[in-house]
């Protein structure tokens, strides 16, 4: 596990996907990021074990016709480090309108 | 199960970025997400279009994230070391990168500069829908003589052929004329007008910025007079007034209604101010006035040569009808945009051709720089070849280096391409069509990016496959002296620089034709003298002067400005005429007096010149034998005429004209219709320096006037500074007078070889970049060979070779490369220059002159560029060389 830097752009990526925001352009779409920011971050972030990604069920993106996508959540050690995103930006906590939660989104 | 979202190409195509053990998963997330995302757009209130923009730029992101990839999870990383590695090289050379660069974004520059005119009048296709439909019909000689039947058509015979053919949807027609614009808001001037059919407008697709077009009811015979304006003419005339629709200004003197406003840039034919309706001239009498151009769109399914067969059926119909008029006055149809263009495109691809060896002396140059440099890093190679790395790589690493240099050469040859396009334009003559179209686009800038890519490819594989073929580990040992692999290499290069020298030579011979060929038009005589001369012409509105059968106020006026001209001290001599020396003017045809009369229709034609007493005195014609049109020969007087050395040699080759009559209707009431030859004059070049003179008949301007004359005044000192005198004379006189014009006639002569200038200036300067290329490439291998023998010089001297000697031989060693070079660019240009025929004038293609020069200065400029290593060898110290070893 490597030291993640705590940039805007990393806080907010994480602090989206702890506001269920989970896929990636959901999240580009969240936090205004172009996409070619927000991915290369949650590599760092996932690499770093502060998210951990898994890949929808198949039969949901059968249903509708569609490739499966792959969704990020935060895991034990990325709450603390949300935390601490919102210590050091207090404001972006108020960015989003989902609230904090532990549960995923049914998909 | 689903067609791929748009944006996918792109995913697909970063994906070759990424590592190929994650690959496929890194795809996967993509593909799901825009698929995800397309689902979403289409069942939403999206357009598809803006939907499938904002996927295409989602998509984008596919590329920093897979590079951020290829960077974290590479493993193999080499694309990036090696940029990293050329970079680094870039910088430790930094005269050598400086060099390479700047060669590079000229040549490549100057291409696309070139070629941005090129895109623009030859590639682009006419701002008209369906431009391949639109054609004109031309008359056309059916006998050849084109002195006789020009492009143009009578009015009544376009409306015969627009009733009689089947193969138009439309046929149109307009016409180009002079007109004298008055109006409250702006000073008098003469603009370009153009009388055209209703439906010209409808038919090429244009509408107005402001106002409409004209109706079928406003192009009828006897309808008020209406008129639309230019954009510019809106602009810079009356204010840019929004109100501007239903205001009136005058044309030629008479009011007309502003029905309409064209939309910018729209002007044509050619550079048009103002269109007014041509409200059908069908009176029998306009037959013979061929002052129309038919422009057709073809119908659906005929091609060009059925309609071609069917106008000329329709003009053989026309001939047989009105044998006075039409006799031998064919039909046929050609495309518009050839019509507009063809005449410059063998111009145009000669100046593309010449930019494009060019940019191959560049390549070579850059090439033989690199090839240079290779040597200097044969140990740098050596090592890493000992080290592990493969010919491949080692292949790779240099054609990575190459392609850096390439691109940042390229972007700075956007630069130049954008200024050069600028100073093309502002420089080209007006010859040129669709210059205001020219500029940088999509296409210029594809043709730029793919002439960086074979140019890297050119320069750098060469270099390339040089270093990886088995570069010798000897090296290593030898303290970096590799015997075997230098000596291919320095033939490699020599061989170089022989075809350096053989495109410099092509170069220059082509230049060198162009420039001795716009020196002998430069040296043709005119036929008058130019020096210190006014021009300008007056046009005296028939509403308030009269004229044609009543011209004795317009008579008037021209005597009055001739005297109050005339008295100035700082004018040496005045003149007017109809035409001025440099224009063609118009024809008309005659009969000599006690020939047997041609059949009608067949008489000969020669060019109408009325002039004022002392006109051949101030422009400087020689008067051959006998005398001027004279005060004497006014109105009511026997008519008399001066003819041309041309027409003399025409007519009368073995007789002496003076005395004999030549006959020709009385246009007008009051004029002769017969003229006594009185005198001869030397020709006047009015058809341009290029062309001989036609036959031309200078009448008196008193028995033969009309109401548009020039003035020419010749004054003692500085013309120029004479043009507000002048203004302030003429208009003392008349105030309504448009005298915006005054040019000198030095001025109209540079126009007149304007095209050859610039052709000239072009290829001359290509030339001389390539000689100094050329002379780089020579002066760089010598002096790699003589640092490369610099030991065996030393050796040569310590065993009594004189200085002289090894002067001699590096000198020679320059030469003869030359000379292998010259004899194979001699043989190429023989046959290049062909290209060059239609732009040459008095001037062989094959000149020996020419290339005899050619071949002296370039093997002179190879010992030049010789002299230099061959210097540095003579002075070899024999002791320090042999030590060294």
């Amino acid at each position: 596990m490597r030291p993640t830097r705590l940039t805007l752009p990393t806080a907010m990526v994480l602090m989206a996907v702890s506001r269920n925001y989970r896929y990636g352009f959901d999240i580009s779409d969240a936090t205004g990021l172009p996409s070619g920011t927000v991915y290369p971050v949650l590599r760092r972030l996932e690499e770093a074990g502060l998210l951990r990604s898994r890949w929808e069920a198949v039969e949901t993106a059968r249903s509708e016709q569609r490739p499966p996508r792959r969704y990020y959540t935060v895991t034990g050690s990325g709450t603390q480090a949300v935390r601490d995103a919102i210590d050091r930006y207090p404001t972006l906590d108020r960015a989003f309108d989902r609230p904090s939660s532990p549960e995923p989104r049914p998909a | 199960m689903h067609d791929s979202p748009p944006g996918s190409v792109i995913v697909a195509a970063c994906a070759t970025i990424v590592p190929p053990d994650r690959r496929a998963e890194w795809q996967a997330e993509w593909l799901g997400e825009l698929a995800y995302a397309w689902s979403v757009r289409r069942r939403g209130h999206d357009t598809p279009v803006s939907a499938r923009v904002a996927l295409w730029l989602r998509a984008l992101g596919a590329a920093p994230d897979a590079v951020w990839f290829r960077r974290h999870h590479g493993g193999d990383s080499m694309l990036s070391q090696d940029l990293r590695y050329a970079l680094r090289t870039l910088v430790r050379w930094p005269g050598f990168s400086a060099v390479v660069i700047l060669t590079l974004a000229l040549g490549i520059g100057a291409n696309a500069a070139i070629f941005s005119i090129v895109n623009a009048v030859l590639l682009r296709p006419l701002p008209y829908p369906s431009p391949e439909r639109l054609v004109f019909v031309f008359g056309t000689p059916t006998d050849g003589d084109s002195a006789k039947v020009g492009r143009g058509s009578s009015y009544p015979d376009f409306a015969d052929i627009r009733t009689r053919s089947r193969s138009f949807t439309q046929l149109a027609a307009f016409s180009v004329r002079q007109t004298t614009v008055t109006g409250k808001q702006f000073e008098p001037g003469i603009v370009s007008g153009a009388p055209v059919t209703a439906n010209l407008f409808p038919m090429l697709a244009v509408s107005p910025l402001l106002g409409r077009t004209f109706s079928a009811e406003e192009d009828r015979p006897g309808a008020p007079p209406v008129v639309i304006v230019s954009n510019e003419f809106w602009q810079q005339r009356l204010g840019t007034n929004p109100n501007v629709i239903g205001s009136s200004i005058s044309l030629n003197g008479t009011p007309a209604t502003i029905v309409g406003v064209m939309r910018p840039r729209f002007t044509f034919p050619g550079a048009t101010a103002v269109w007014y309706p041509a409200g059908e001239p069908t009176d029998p009498r306009m037959r013979g006035q061929h002052s129309f151009t038919i422009l057709g769109r073809l119908a659906p399914g005929v091609t060009m040569p059925t309609a071609d067969r069917e106008v000329a059926g329709i003009a053989k119909q026309l001939e047989t009808e009105y044998p006075s008029d039409n006799a031998k006055r064919g039909a046929r149809v050609q495309s518009m945009t050839e019509a507009i263009v063809g005449n410059v495109r063998p111009q145009l691809f000669v100046l593309l051709g010449a930019v494009a060896l060019v940019l191959l002396i560049v390549c070579v140059n850059v090439a033989n720089l690199f090839l240079a440099r290779a040597t200097a890093r044969t140990r740098e190679v050596a090592v890493r070849t000992a080290l592990g790395a493969g010919s491949r790589r080692l292949a790779r690493q240099f054609l990575t280096e190459s392609f850096v240099v390439t691109t940042i050469g390229s972007v700075l040859a956007l630069v130049v391409a954008y200024w050069g396009s600028k100073l093309l334009v502002s420089k080209a003559p007006t010859s040129i069509p669709r210059a205001s179209e020219i500029g940088i686009d999509v296409n210029v800038l594809l043709f730029l990016l793919g002439l960086a890519v074979v140019t890297a490819l050119i320069f750098g594989v060469l270099p390339a496959l040089q270093m990886s073929r088995g570069m010798p580990i000897a090296s290593l040992r030898e303290g970096g002296r590799g015997a075997r692999g230098g000596l291919a290499r320095r033939g490699l290069r020599q061989a170089l620089v022989v075809s350096e020298v053989a495109l410099a030579v092509v170069l220059v011979v082509g230049a060198s034709l162009l420039v001795k060929s716009f020196w002998k038009m430069e040296r043709v005589d005119p036929g008058f003298v130019p020096d210190r001369m006014l021009v300008v012409q007056i046009q005296l509105p028939q509403s308030r002067y009269g004229g044609y059968a009543d011209g004795d106020r317009v008579r008037a006026f021209y005597a009055d400005v001739y005297r109050r001209v005339a008295a100035r001290p700082e004018v040496q001599s005045v003149a007017v005429a109809m035409q001025h020396p440099l224009a063609p003017g118009w024809t008309s045809s005659f009969t000599i007096d006690g020939r047997e009369p041609p059949p009608s229709g067949q008489e000969p034609e020669s060019s109408i010149r009325p002039v004022m007493p002392g006109y051949f005195r101030a422009v400087g014609a020689k008067l051959l034998r006998g005398r001027e049109i004279q005060e004497s020969d006014g109105v009511g007087k026997p008519g008399v005429v001066v003819i041309n050395e041309a027409f003399a040699r025409l007519h009368f080759p073995n007789e002496d004209p003076i005395g004999r009559r030549i006959l020709r209707g009385s246009w007008w009431k009051g004029m002769p219709a017969s003229y006594e030859i009185v005198g001869v004059v030397a020709d006047e070049r009015f058809n341009g320096p290029r062309a001989p003179a036609d036959p031309a008949t200078y009448f008196s301007l008193a028995q033969f006037t009309f109401n548009d004359n020039w003035l020419l005044v010749r004054t003692k000192t500085d013309a120029k500074a004479f043009v507000s005198t002048l203004r302030r004379i003429v208009w003392s006189m008349d105030r309504d007078l448009p005298l915006e014009n005054v040019q000198t006639m030095n001025e109209l002569l540079g126009d007149s070889v304007a095209d050859s200038r610039f052709n000239t200036a072009l290829l001359s300067l290509f030339a001389v970049v390539a000689l100094l290329l050329a002379a780089i490439g020579i002066y760089g291998v010598l002096a790699y060979t003589v640092a490369q023998r610099t030991s065996e010089i030393g050796i040569r001297m310590a065993l009594g070779a004189q200085r002289s000697s090894v002067l001699r031989l590096v000198v020679g060693n320059g030469v003869t490369l030359a000379i292998i070079g010259v004899a194979i660019g001699a043989a190429v240009a023989l046959v290049a220059t062909r290209s060059l025929e239609k732009l040459v004038f008095g001037v062989s293609t094959t000149d020996p002159g020419v290339f005899a020069f050619v071949a002296l200065a370039l093997t002179a400029v190879a010992a030049t560029a010789a002299a230099i290593p061959a210097l540095r060898a003579s002075r070899v110290d024999p002791i320090e060389a042999l030590r060294s070893e």
